[in-house]
């Protein structure tokens, strides 16, 4: 089984770095043929342009900026999303993959009007993040990045399973919390 | 006195969110509201944030070195007024790094001290906040997604604005099946939607400028 694991945090020693790290181990551990997508690292470009704006809806041409890109993402039977929540939402790099990556033909298929998931050789989803407020801010304000994932990444992969692993309060969390929410993740991704 | 700072996100200028921010504009002055504007793809904003950015993230005012015009900006306003498409339910990452670049801690919110209390908020001189969007997806699944990004802005960022912050929103749907009357309907609704939300803020004396 193939797995795209796709980190967006600039530094190494972080927190999330540390995630991505047991992420991938636990996985390769598993016997998973793991594809590690540093986006920072790999120096993605997050934003769209004028011109693939325009050529958005015509396929097959609108891959050819991106087009390592989607074919990592067509070979993965997984996808694991390792990001902090900023802004109570996705870093833009990794926002920035989504507007230019999972485009009509990839992600999705607009047919007659109708929007038809295209990702569903992806049978397993999951997301590792970081939230700097409690989860009654994050609740507050509608917990945008949770939606993204639960609600239309879960669309276009139809995945037969889905894990949300979030660990709040980051500013005032301790070594403690830290720890209990690796060997949750150790756990989940044992089990994924 | 109002004082509108104008966030655009479209890479074409002859995009319909381009119409939607001349109709944008063209209001303001109508109101006598000094306005300026931040058209983040044309002066090629850097909207990632990076190794030292993050560094530097807890750091009031050095962090706000690199993006030092637009958190004047943010500053300087009363009223922001984003103006953009919505890709993927949300904010294009063009825009989202803005947020992420520019609502620093020391800007957008205080950060509690070490151990204790909660993130007081940072930008109580903001009253006013505004959305004009456009989406390709329909009303109905744009809601079923949960509409991250009318909520990032709209309830994310407004948390952080003054406690009875107006709000005013305007989206023209199924954007990819518009037609010409479906968007000049749109631009008249976003003109009246203004009108409406600028009727409850007072104008300022001074020329508007850009």
């Amino acid at each position: 089984m193939r797995a795209m694991v796709i980190f967006a945090h600039p530094l190494d020693d972080s927190f999330s770095a540390e995630l991505n790290r047991t992420v991938v181990t636990i996985l390769r551990e598993r016997r998973w043929d793991v594809d590690e997508c540093n986006l920072y690292a790999e120096g993605f470009s997050p934003v769209l342009t004028a011109h693939e704006r325009r050529i958005y809806h015509h396929e097959p041409d609108n891959i050819e900026p991106v087009r390592a890109y989607v074919d990592r993402l067509r070979s993965a039977e997984a996808l694991v999303l390792v990001f902090p929540v900023w802004i109570f939402g996705f870093p833009a790099i990794l926002k920035g993959f989504f507007d230019r990556v999972c485009m009509p033909g990839v992600a999705f298929r607009l047919e007659g009007g109708k929007l038809f998931p295209n990702l569903t050789q992806i049978r397993k989803l999951a997301a590792i993040t970081t939230y700097g407020g409690s989860r009654w801010r994050a609740i507050g304000a509608g917990d945008p990045p949770r939606r993204l994932v639960t609600r239309s990444v879960r669309f276009y992969c139809q995945p037969d399973k889905l894990r949300y692993l979030a660990l709040y309060d980051m500013n005032r969390a301790g070594e403690a919390q830290h720890q209990k929410f690796l060997r949750r993740v150790r756990r989940e991704m044992t089990a994924f | 006195m109002t004082r509108a700072f104008v966030i655009y996100c479209h890479p074409d200028p002859e995009s319909f969110t381009s119409a939607v921010l001349q109709t944008v504009i063209r209001e303001l002055r109508a109101a006598a509201i000094e306005t300026r504007i931040e058209d983040l793809y044309a002066t090629g904003f850097a909207p990632v944030l990076h190794r030292q950015g993050v560094a530097d993230y807890p750091y009031y005012p050095g962090n706000t070195e690199a993006v030092r015009r637009h958190v004047e900006n943010i500053q300087w306003c009363d009223m922001l007024i984003f103006v953009y498409p919505t890709w993927w339910y949300s904010l294009p990452a063009m825009l989202k790094g803005w947020l992420d670049r520019t609502m620093v801690p020391g800007v957008a919110f205080h950060l509690p001290p070490s151990g204790g209390g909660s993130i007081q908020p940072g930008l109580s001189h903001i009253t006013h906040l505004a959305v004009f969007t456009t989406c390709g997806a329909s009303r109905i699944w744009t809601y079923i997604v949960g509409a991250p990004g009318k909520r990032i802005l709209l309830r994310g960022l407004r948390a952080v604005c003054a406690r009875r912050t107006r709000t005013a929103f305007a989206a023209h749907y199924k954007m990819d099946s518009s037609t010409p009357a479906s968007r000049a309907r749109h631009l008249k609704k976003v003109e009246h939607v203004l009108k409406t939300f600028l009727a409850g803020a007072s104008p300022s004396k001074k020329e508007v400028g850009s």
